[in-house]
């Protein structure tokens, strides 16, 4: 089952508290994605901690039917 | 269930290599287009780094590195023991100098022009036979 960019955006941002996710579609192929997640819960983690934040929503779907997830995190400014 | 064994040689070269690329190819020939920008950032800082080709044992690796720094996608970069980031945080990372910073070595001059351009061209995805 393929997920759609809607899909992933819906599950970041429920899945972490008070996250902003921003994701499209990187080749229209729906299975690479990129994703701007903005979440307080961000601050004072690392980035490998807040990229493993956002892959843990996902488990083994990422390298399975999302092949790829491009990430950028932040704090909101 | 990771394999003890592989495991224990993964952990070794981690240790023996203060900078060292679990990749797809190898640093020559590489088979990804994320492993590929991971090498041209590196190469772009001149720095010395193992490469190790994860496509011959890819699910047994995938297991290791999962136990070892809760990561399961490659490519991976380790720095002094320490899981670093995969090709989006090495490059963000470059971008801002920490990496070089990280590494020990000096930023190139042009770094945001090397950045763009070790990722040619920015917005075309890696390419995928499926």
């Amino acid at each position: 089952m393929m997920p759609s960019s809607e899909e992933i955006k819906r599950r970041i941002e429920s899945a972490i508290p008070g996250a902003e996710a921003h994701v499209e579609d990187y080749t229209g192929g729906g299975d690479h994605f990129r994703a701007t997640v903005t979440a307080p819960a961000f601050a004072g983690r690392s980035r490998i901690e807040q990229h493993r934040l956002v892959y843990e929503v996902f488990g083994s779907e990422i390298g399975g039917p999302i092949h790829a997830l491009s990430l950028k995190t932040q704090v909101p400014g | 269930m990771a394999d003890a064994e592989l495991k224990q040689k993964v952990e070794e070269l981690i240790a023996a290599n203060p900078v060292l690329l679990f990749m797809k190819g190898t640093p020559e020939m590489p088979r990804c287009g994320f492993s590929m920008r991971v090498v041209q950032v590196l190469d772009s800082l001149d720095v010395e780094y193992g490469a190790i080709d994860v496509l011959p044992a890819l699910q047994p690796l995938r297991e290791v590195t999962t136990e070892i720094s809760d990561w399961q996608t490659f490519p991976q970069l380790y720095v002094k023991g320490e899981l670093l980031g995969g090709a989006d945080i090495v490059e963000e990372m470059f971008d801002s100098g920490e990496l070089a910073e990280a590494l020990g070595v000096e930023q190139p001059e042009a770094a945001p022009a090397a950045a763009s351009a070790a990722a040619p061209p920015a917005q075309s995805p890696p390419l995928q036979i499926e």
